[in-house]
């Protein structure tokens, strides 16, 4: 009996040793790396090269000799144009905009490197400048914001709880994780670029694909782990992050349900009531999708962006309304995440273009005339803004920071402002980060 | 003599430095994988090179429907892996999906369970470009045997998605 009792009292010392140093007076089983600001982020890159004027200042055909207003309502306060309007006009589904509802940086600056879209996107999402040449496939050289997190936070997270989604591909599907030696796939982002996830492509060959109940699952992994300890190598090079098998599972899971609402057309669209759904934009199909990634997922980290306002090298017309569009679907995107339960009011939504565009336009004129824009590095197109959006409670709301000649915050300080956020800053290695966190914004 | 040797080494050295350089490059992602006779590997330890994802999917079009598979469905299926970050996932969903097409060569589940030894040597032949083992042959009859809910679609899975089947 007495051994019994050793026996038994020792198991509950043990057990308490390994138990009591993670308990915590809140009843939190682990203490996360640091104190977070919220639970979850959203950076919405504002992509393909954003003019200030258009934006932020907006000037809408000041340039072109006529009249100014804000095409922008759900993002910035102003006017709409009065008149010579380029598009049809949807009415704002925010009712104050997203500047008045958190700390709008007025003017960013993207100091270093070319302003290319591949550069853009890397600066803001390594936290690092990078001359590495544009549209070259290849995942950068600095771990991403996603390896900082899954690899810093503490408890450490899978990839399920961070997404990359990109409107396009190129050199896009790329950046969810870096081939840093330190970080890399194991630590990446999971992503999709819906357009051809759940477009037409993924509805043709990844669709109405043969379904194994749960228990076919479990014989064909029988025979497949059986097939695999005949096979000393594993395929462990496939480029791309690794889900663990129930992560896997879900995803896929996930994947179905979603191509089945697409094919049956239950899929919410980011539209106004009433406009049709061929008015959609390749941006309004990925913040479409990245809403159903963050309805379902409830991730910690989620990075989308929009591109097609790049149309703007030869269609300022075009410019003008996908500008306009992309607007509507980001204050689509925050009205949603208002009425998710768990995103509700622990969540922060940064959103940033990749860099601007030039000051003065190219030789090329649109069907109504207009002079279109390129972004050649001058000092212009590295001019930026950020809103930072969240609860009034964490947030400073109605903040407007910067003004033209006096940037305040560089376009590589959102990934130390996403740690922050998520409590791992002081977690990554000095030296990593060249970065500031944007302090301003928060309560 | 010693003018004609040279005559003919300065022609060789003049004639061989303008020879313009080609440099052959293949692009391993493109080649299209013809469904003819091959030669069998005498074991797994042969296969140390990694498929690319396009390799993989000629490579499993061909095994499954015995034909090269079109160009437009290799760059759509190209697209719609690149779409997706989790490699291994995307892989397995296309596998799905080829399962199901029509014109797919799988055999019944009675033609499997009249003639075990032969579906289980073709079927290693077919993805592993192999034969069995006798321990292989042996331990994956009883599986099947054993378990009467096994399909030729899961054995055809399970070899498809395997670790051996992304080597060559």
């Amino acid at each position: 009996m007495k051994r019994r009792s050793f026996i038994k009292k020792a198991g509950i010392a043990t057990a308490g040793t390994f138990f009591a140093p993670y308990i915590l007076p809140s009843g939190r089983l682990f203490a996360a790396a640091g104190d977070r600001v919220v639970n979850h982020v959203v950076l919405v890159l504002f992509a393909g090269g954003v003019r200030h004027q258009e934006s932020v200042e907006q000037a809408y055909l000041s340039y072109q000799g006529a009249n100014a207003g804000n095409v922008m309502q759900n993002m910035f306060t102003g006017a709409a144009p009065g008149s010579n309007l380029l598009y049809t006009p949807w009415n704002p589904i925010q009712s104050s905009s997203l500047a008045s509802q958190g700390t709008f940086f007025k003017e960013l600056e993207y100091a270093q490197g070319p302003t290319g879209h591949y550069n853009g996107h890397t600066a803001a999402i390594t936290g690092n400048y990078t001359d590495v040449g544009t549209n070259l496939a290849i995942n950068p050289d600095f771990p991403t914001v996603f390896e900082y997190y899954r690899r810093h936070n503490d408890p450490a997270k899978s990839a399920i709880n961070a997404w990359w989604m990109s409107e396009g591909l190129g050199p896009y599907p790329a950046l969810n994780y870096s081939k840093h030696g330190m970080y890399g796939p194991m630590y990446g982002a999971n992503y999709f670029r819906p357009y051809s996830t759940f477009g037409q492509i993924g509805l043709d060959y990844l669709n109405n694909g043969l379904t194994l109940q749960p228990d076919d699952v479990g014989r064909m992994n029988t025979i497949k782990n059986f097939f695999d300890s005949n096979f000393d190598k594993s395929a462990s090079d496939l480029p791309g992050i690794i889900n663990n098998s129930t992560d896997r599972e879900t995803i896929h899971a996930f994947m179905k349900d979603v191509l089945n609402r697409t094919q049956n057309g239950t899929v919410e669209f980011p539209l106004p009531n009433g406009v049709p759904t061929y008015e959609m934009t390749g941006d309004l199909i990925n913040i479409q999708y990245a809403w159903e990634v963050l309805k379902n997922f409830h991730p910690e980290l989620t990075v989308i962006n929009t591109f097609n306002l790049d149309t703007c090298h030869s269609d300022f017309t075009g410019y003008i309304k996908l500008m306009h569009k992309a607007d509507y679907g980001v204050g689509w995107l925050w009205d949603k995440i208002q009425s998710d339960p768990v995103l509700h009011d622990d969540t922060i939504m940064i959103c940033m273009p990749d860099h601007g565009r030039n000051d003065l336009p190219n030789n090329v004129y649109d069907a109504n005339g207009l002079r279109a824009f390129d972004h050649t590095s001058d000092a212009n197109s590295r001019r930026v803004f950020a809103l930072v959006v969240g609860p009034a409670a964490k947030v400073n709301q109605n903040l407007v920071l910067g003004s033209a000649g006096n940037p305040v915050g560089q376009t590589i300080d959102i990934v130390p402002t996403i740690a922050h956020i998520l409590g791992f800053k002081d977690q990554i290695p000095a030296g990593m980060l060249p970065g500031q966190v944007l302090t301003q914004a928060f309560v | 003599m010693k003018n004609i040797f040279l005559l003919v080494f300065f022609s060789a050295t003049i004639f061989s430095s303008c020879k313009k350089e080609v440099l052959k490059q293949n692009v391993y992602d493109n080649v299209y994988y013809e469904v003819t006779p091959v030669t069998l590997y005498t074991s797994n330890a042969e296969k140390n090179k990694q498929k690319s994802s396009l390799q993989y999917i000629s490579i499993l079009f061909s095994d499954l429907f015995n034909q090269n598979i079109p160009g437009s469905d290799l760059n759509n299926i190209g697209e719609a892996i690149l779409s997706i970050g989790d490699k291994g996932l995307a892989n397995q969903m296309i596998l799905e999906r080829l399962l199901t097409l029509p014109g797919i060569s799988i055999p019944t589940q009675t033609q499997m369970n009249a003639d075990l030894n032969t579906f289980i040597t073709s079927a290693y032949q077919r993805f592993y470009l192999r034969n069995p083992t006798e321990y292989e042959k042996i331990y994956l009859k009883n599986l099947i045997q054993n378990d009467s809910n096994i399909t030729p679609e899961i054995v055809y899975a399970a070899f498809a998605l395997s670790n051996e089947y992304m080597f060559y």
